[in-house]
């Protein structure tokens, strides 16, 4: 029912994954069952996206070195991304 | 110099710009987001193709193809995170396209909600969603939270929620309602004021019922379990002040918890903007000061849509066109937009009624532990900040200042409102004398290098700061 | 109330407080009345650094207190002793470093100079555009978030009473002292100590004085956590730039930019004209700062006279009111000079002498 664009590739802390032009990093993780998106500074927990509309800062991840938020940064091929930490 | 900008293109800062535009206004509509829609008209992303309508994706696209026919100029994709008064125009800084600043010499604010998350222990999990959160994923990709999911919180949006969840081919593990059921029968009448979205509400019923989904009423998520990710929930009943009771705690698995308690308008632009606001807890909290037209304290300066007070999105078109016609008189312009009185009237009713079982009670208090994180970005837990209010910081701005709590990239979206709750709870004071941190920019983390341009080092402005 | 305090102290910040601990200590029984939170104005939200490399000459040997106050409270006040750099980026700003750095060393303030060659290996995330650097290895910074927190406790320790939230409305003189009202409350005291910042002119045109004192209003910026890109205190040799690196990562830019509002109207507010040059500077500085983000932007007023020296002594024809304040370089010093107001109130022989108020202010030279 659901009709989606083109699978891409793009790489998340090292892995590959398959992703839809267009659609959120966050989301894309999200599907292939990657939830964990960065390390909270302090208590160095687990954390991922929560707000989903930019707010939260919880999903934030590194792409050449500048921290973006997943949940409003499109996927897109070869697109490299690291998990965040101390931010 | 536009006449108008409208910052905000949900459905009642759309209006508001689409209706000056057509006044013959030169308008300027911004959205963070790429289309426009808000956060319940949201547009689906670009990666699907095709997939079946329903009645948000629908008045949301027809909202679209109105701003999309070009007359009112719009910055989508660009943030807004300075908001500054001239004499006679706002400059605002922008971020995400070449332009680095725009002008207008009135400017509509239309915001929207944030939610409210009441933090529990294990909220911090990945796999916890907000419930508008949630329904953020549905709107715009199509996808559920996890294979199985806890809904969990309060309000019309708990049955939003899990219908999606299914309809989307997930389970819902539960339902964890705080409203009872007699809580809903007394907001029923406001409710039965918009007849199609009671409809909807027992078509979600139906689907929960058909699908054998346990509802808890009553109910609260005690704490989140998990060790990287969510397995499931701990959850008990409450008091009629929502305070948790201990006995009976029930463990239910899930691989994601939506967990929400309302609304709360997205107040940050209107305050940075200068405007005066006052605490109305029906409206949903904090609220700009406002005529019936949307008019703040401040001359040239507009609100409209949940961000002047949560009444919902049907009700947004309607203030949108009320503050149309406020800019019209101001300017001097004999144009209005026509307001359908009862149907506006009808859409408040139901607002009200809705955001009514969302009001914060003080049970609140007990869900936070003493070892919950409170402030996400800076890890403060509540012992932390309990201790300093005892200690003798008594504003939102003297805890901030001296436990980190807010401090953090989020500005303290979700925190403000739990140490308010916990200076009202441990003080007795409420929420206006409590008051609320100082507004500060940016509206959001801005790269440095996103609103600025490389400095010609001789073009630095070198004013006489420095005497020997 | 119907107690009389000896004195009432208007302002809680630094100097108010500071003050106030060292009238109570003499006897005095004292009340600090605050209009928002104690250590909440400039005091609260200033950018932190305590640099002797952008002190007055005149003011050094009160920097010198001044700094000592600040190591002996230590991490209560995230007091961090990193040592500073202050660059100089042409011909014009080098000659300007070498003349007043040369002047401070002579005023008693450790200050070499150091070959910005060298500076690339200890501080190597700087520009390479550097023409000319000198160093202080007494700069550092304290957290000026925790100024409150650290007052409130010291002041409630000395059983010093204080009502925050206070906002005097009007004062009146009367054979007992003075009534200072806020609202519908009423305190009266026999001596006022006005140490009120940038709203010191209002409260002295209660008491029929009218002071020279202009309020500038400083911007600060605070980064989200970032790598360890500097590990001192770097500033401009135009004083246009303070930059330093807290141990969570997180950068404080200042430099003194202007933002706009007045203190009667409240809090003053981040100007985008101001705000993006000392953003860009900060850029240009360390140019891996154009990848993180600014988080929070703020203002605080900073008082001052066209002398640009402190008001600390008697209000004029008055020998019941005190003033201390428009200090420049005040976080650094207000420790210090606020111990000096509370001997010389007390009438005890004074370490270092005041700056009487009433003295002739000629507008001092801007560079």
């Amino acid at each position: 029912m659901i009709v989606r664009t083109e699978e891409i590739l793009f790489e998340f802390d090292g892995e590959t994954y398959n992703g839809f032009a267009g659609e959120s990093i966050a989301a894309a993780l999200l599907r292939v069952g990657v939830t964990h998106l960065r390390d909270a500074p302090n208590s160095q927990t687990p954390r991922g996206m929560f707000c989903v509309m930019g707010v939260c800062q919880e999903c934030v991840v590194e792409i050449n070195q500048r921290r973006v938020e997943a949940c409003r940064t499109k996927v897109s091929n070869g697109l490299k991304i690291k998990r965040a930490s101390n931010v | 110099m536009y006449d108008v900008i409208v910052i905000g293109a949900g459905p009642a800062g759309a209006t508001a710009a689409l209706e000056t535009s057509y006044g013959g206004l030169k308008t300027l509509l911004i959205d963070e987001q790429l289309e426009a829609g808000g956060q319940v008209w949201r547009a689906r992303s670009k990666s699907i193709i095709n997939a079946p309508k329903n009645n948000y994706s629908i008045a949301g696209d027809d909202l679209r193809s109105r701003v999309g026919a070009g007359l009112v100029n719009i910055l989508f994709g660009v943030r807004v995170w300075q908001i500054e008064k001239a004499n006679d125009h706002w400059t605002l800084g922008i971020q995400g396209c070449e332009e680095k600043q725009v002008k207008a010499k009135k400017l509509v604010i239309a915001t929207g909600a944030q939610e409210r998350v009441i933090p529990v222990p294990g909220w911090t999990l990945p796999g916890v969603f907000g419930l508008a959160g949630a329904t953020a994923l549905f709107k715009e990709h199509m996808i559920i939270p996890g294979r199985r999911t806890i809904v969990a919180g309060n309000g019309p949006l708990l049955f939003y929620v899990a219908s999606e969840v299914l309809r989307l081919g997930g389970q819902v593990s539960a339902v964890v309602s705080l409203n009872s059921r007699k809580d809903w029968l007394g907001v029923l009448p406001g409710m039965l004021r918009n007849p199609s979205l009671i409809i909807q509400g027992l078509s979600w019923m139906f689907s929960l019922y058909k699908n054998r989904v346990p509802i808890y009423w009553q109910h609260a998520v005690k704490s989140i379990a998990g060790k990287s990710s969510v397995e499931g929930a701990n959850i008990c009943a409450v008091d009629k002040n929502w305070s948790l009771i201990s006995q009976g705690e029930q463990y239910i698995k899930g691989e994601s918890v939506c967990y929400g308690q309302g609304l709360m308008p997205a107040i940050e632009a209107t305050r940075l903007a200068g405007a005066d606001h006052h605490f109305d807890e029906k409206l949903g909290g904090w609220v700009p000061t406002l005529d019936k037209y949307g008019r703040t304290s401040v001359s040239g300066l507009y609100a409209c849509g949940d961000n002047a007070g949560i009444l919902g999105a049907d009700a947004a078109p309607h203030r949108g066109g009320l503050t149309a016609n406020a800019i019209f008189e101001d300017t001097g312009m004999s144009n209005r937009v026509d307001i359908n009185q009862k149907a506006y009237d009808a859409s408040i009713k139901f607002g009200l009624a809705a955001t009514k079982l969302s009001i914060p009670r003080a049970g609140y208090e007990s869900f936070i532990s003493a070892e919950t994180e409170v402030c996400r970005c800076e890890g403060i837990s509540r012992a932390e900040i309990d201790y300093e209010i005892k200690n003798g910081s008594l504003s939102p701005d003297a805890i901030k200042s001296g436990t980190r709590c807010g401090m953090g990239p989020c500005g303290g979206r979700f925190c403000n409102e739990s140490v308010s709750i916990l200076t009202e709870y441990l003080t007795g004071k409420n929420r206006k004398e409590i008051g609320i941190t100082s507004a500060r920019p940016p509206l959001r983390p801005v790269c440095m290098d996103s609103v600025s341009n490389e400095l010609n080092y001789n073009d630095l402005p070198i004013p006489g700061v420095s005497p020997l | 109330m119907t107690c009389t305090f000896d004195i009432a102290v208007i302002g809680g910040g630094i100097m108010g407080c500071g003050a106030a601990l060292q009238l109570a200590g003499g006897g005095m029984n004292t009340v600090i009345l605050e209009q928002g939170d104690i250590g909440g104005g400039a005091s609260g939200v200033n950018a932190g650094t305590l640099s002797m490399q952008i002190k007055r000459v005149k003011l050094m040997p009160y920097a010198i207190k001044g700094h000592a106050e600040w190591e002996s409270m230590g991490s209560s006040v995230g007091f961090k002793k990193t040592g500073g750099y202050t660059l100089a980026f042409n011909d014009r700003e080098a000659e300007l470093l070498n003349e007043r750095m040369n002047m401070k060393r002579e005023a008693g303030a450790n200050i070499t100079f150091i070959e910005p060659s060298k500076l690339e290996n200890i501080e190597p995330h700087l520009t390479k555009k550097i023409v000319a650097a000198s160093y202080c290895p007494d700069d550092g910074f304290a957290n000026s978030s925790l100024t409150g927190q650290y007052y409130r406790n010291r002041i409630e320790e000395a059983g010093i009473h204080f009502f925050e939230r206070y906002k005097v409305t009007g004062i009146r003189s009367t054979s007992e002292g003075y009534e200072i009202n806020s609202g519908g409350e009423t305190i009266s005291a026999r001596r006022i100590l006005l140490a009120c910042g940038g709203w010191m002119k209002t409260i002295a045109a209660m008491l029929g004085a009218d002071l020279p004192i202009r309020a500038r209003v400083n911007t600060v910026s605070v980064t989200e956590r970032a790598p360890k890109f500097i590990n001192s205190v770097i500033g401009h040799a135009t004083g246009l730039l303070t930059m330093k690196q807290k141990d969570n990562g997180t950068l404080l830019i200042g430099g003194g930019w202007q933002g706009k509002g007045k203190p009667e109207d409240g809090r003053g507010n981040v100007s985008i004209d101001s705000l993006i040059p000392n953003l860009q500077l900060a850029q240009f500085v360390v140019p891996e700062l154009s990848k993180i983000r600014i988080i929070r932007s703020w203002t605080g007023f900073e008082s001052n006279v066209p002398d640009f020296y402190p008001l600390a002594g008697k209000l004029p024809n008055n020998d019941n009111v005190f003033i201390l304040g428009c200090v420049r370089g005040g976080y650094t010093i207000g420790p210090y000079i606020s111990k000096l107001m509370g001997d010389y109130i007390l009438d005890k022989e004074l370490e270092l002498p005041l700056f009487d108020p009433s003295r002739k202010m000629e507008e001092g030279k801007l560079i």
